[in-house]
């Protein structure tokens, strides 16, 4: 259902996605996981043909975004992040609006619209102005121009943030219904909402794919942290450690005049020697160890791990036209 | 020109349920209805005095203002179009629709058209009330208002242009008021320049002498063309915009 190839975003200042590919089978109910600025939006953006990408290819249904872009949006419905709308227009007016917009035929115009607002419950508010409408409705509003038309894939960009917690477990009650007859992409930075709707997750930092899978799989990823705690008066640690190409990050935090060190290793390494290779390298050269521990690392922590080298930088902006 | 009419409903639907359509008329009006007083009251007091030409055609073409208002109202009627979707994120989800670029500039500009002329048509009353009165000159009635449709076509299509060049209503209200103050400037300087290069320019671009102009029966081609070109080009710009966003 999508295909995308080579990904990359360049917004001059910032290289917000860095040659990011993955596939979404048709019927999937895919989580798209990163911390903010991960470049989550901007690829979810790409996707639904409102940015162009810098280079790479994107295809819905197998039509490419760019040169075959009305047949590729017309299969697609999307929820922008906050689902932004006019507060001045009533919600039927609205979505009528939306469905001439997608061309849903006139005849089949009234039942797309009763159907969309009955799928996304908002059925009642037919007739109140969007202005007045809660937070939790506007995004079920949203949810309901996505929905028109009944297009075969839902990309939603983090459909429950600013949502509290009743309409969060509402809207995913609503998400995992949808699932059922749509494919469906959405974005979070929330690991429980994956865990909640999702059949399979695809992690991202800093514009990279660090990790896909099913949520078991994921949390069934080998141990990849381990704790050091050392003396090291010269500060010779980071340095070393920065040598090998099995730790993807080292964390440097003092701890009672001793330095603690998490290590982050490298999907492929294997934990076990590279632990034990650090420590050797450090003890050669004069810093001492005390304490080494591979930890056992709960799901927070594997997103936590996978997806800290974006934490460290700069945020890409979530930057709009 | 895909999502063209449907864009087209629902930008008159959001300007018309929104005080601003409302507020711009009323505005207009007024000032229209006063022009048109003084002009009358004019004709009225000095019988003796000679003038080419009725009083429809001095309310139209012997006063600034005719392209002063036209100048007020077309910044504000195109500053929404483009800036206020920007801001608020719904050109997201329009542009995210299966709809060409061409189709989303068409509809909105083609909304603020119709808006403008829903404005002007309570003047038509003015030729009603005159024609109890005394004779038409029909050819100067629908000359006059083909400038006003002309000069107001060129003004919304740059007005539109502007506010898909910023985020801000505001900005977009500046940018095109200044921009369309300057060729109303650009108009003054036929009786500025000596007569020469510089002199015909300006009076080839004068908004004031078109209406002057128009206002007496007088419909040149070359008026004609040079606000088709005003609309076109802006518009075309336009759409140029909005491909580069997607």
């Amino acid at each position: 259902m999508i295909d995308v190839e080579d990904l990359v975003k360049d917004y001059g200042t910032v290289v917000a996605v860095r040659g990011l590919s993955f596939r979404i089978g048709a019927g999937e109910v895919v989580g798209f996981l990163g911390p903010n600025g991960a470049g989550k939006t901007t690829t979810l953006r790409i996707l639904s043909g409102f940015l162009p990408a810098t280079s790479g290819r994107v295809r819905i249904g197998g039509h490419d975004i760019r040169t075959d872009a009305l047949a590729a949006r017309s299969r697609l419905g999307y929820l922008p992040e906050s689902a932004p709308s006019y507060p001045e227009l009533r919600v039927r007016e609205y979505l009528l609006f939306r469905a001439r917009l997608k061309r849903v035929p006139r005849k089949r115009r009234a039942d797309a619209l009763e159907q969309a607002m009955a799928e996304a419950g908002v059925a009642s508010m037919a007739d109140t102005l969007i202005g007045h409408l809660s937070k939790g409705y506007r995004q079920r509003l949203g949810l309901a121009d996505a929905l028109l038309g009944s297009p075969p894939l839902l990309i939603l960009d983090e459909p429950t943030a600013g949502l509290d917690p009743n309409q969060i477990l509402e809207i995913r009650a609503l998400v995992r219904a949808l699932g059922k007859a749509h494919t469906v992409l959405l974005s979070t930075h929330i690991l429980s909402e994956v865990e909640a709707t999702c059949d399979r997750a695809i992690v991202i930092a800093k514009g990279r794919l660090v990790a896909e899978g099913s949520v078991d799989a994921l949390r069934a990823s080998p141990k990849r942290e381990a704790a050091l705690l050392v003396r090291d008066p010269d500060g010779l640690a980071p340095g070393l450690l920065a040598e090998d190409p099995r730790l993807q990050h080292v964390a440097v935090e003092a701890a009672d005049g001793l330095v603690r060190l998490v290590l982050t290793f490298a999907p492929e390494a294997d934990a076990g020697t590279a632990l034990e290779a650090a420590v050797a390298r450090l003890v050669r050269s004069g810093v001492a160890v005390r304490e080494a521990t591979l930890r056992k690392v709960r799901l927070e922590e594997v997103f936590g791990s996978l997806t800290r080298a974006g934490r460290s930088d700069a945020p890409a902006p979530e930057a709009t036209p | 020109m895909n999502g063209a009419l449907a864009i087209y409903r629902r930008e008159m639907l959001s300007l018309w349920v929104t005080p601003l359509a409302w507020v711009l008329m009323a505005a207009f009006l007024v000032l229209q209805g006063l022009s048109f007083h003084l002009t009358l009251s004019h004709f009225a007091n000095y019988p003796d005095v000679a003038f080419q030409g009725g009083p429809i055609q001095a309310y139209f073409g012997q006063s600034m203002f005719m392209p002063l208002s036209i100048l007020l109202v077309a910044p504000a009627l195109t500053m929404r179009t483009f800036a206020e979707e920007r801001r608020s994120g719904t050109l997201e989800a329009l542009l995210t629709a299966p709809v060409t670029a061409a189709g989303v500039v068409a509809g909105k500009y083609l909304a603020s058209l119709s808006t403008y002329v829903l404005l002007w048509l309570p003047t038509i009353l003015y030729v009603v009330i005159l024609r109890d009165t005394g004779h038409i000159d029909w050819a100067v009635v629908g000359a006059s208002y083909l400038a006003v449709l002309g000069i107001g076509a060129a003004y919304l299509a740059i007005g539109t242009l502007m506010s898909a060049l910023t985020r801000s209503q505001l900005t977009a209200l500046m940018l095109s008021f200044f921009a369309l103050f300057g060729s109303l400037i650009a108009g003054i300087g036929e009786f500025v320049f000596p007569p020469g290069l510089l002199q015909e320019l300006c009076a080839h671009v004068s908004v004031i002498g078109q209406i002057e102009e128009m206002s007496r029966g007088v419909v040149d081609s070359r008026r004609l063309v040079f606000d088709a070109t005003l609309v076109l080009l802006p518009l075309l710009l336009t759409t140029r915009v909005v491909e580069v966003w997607r």
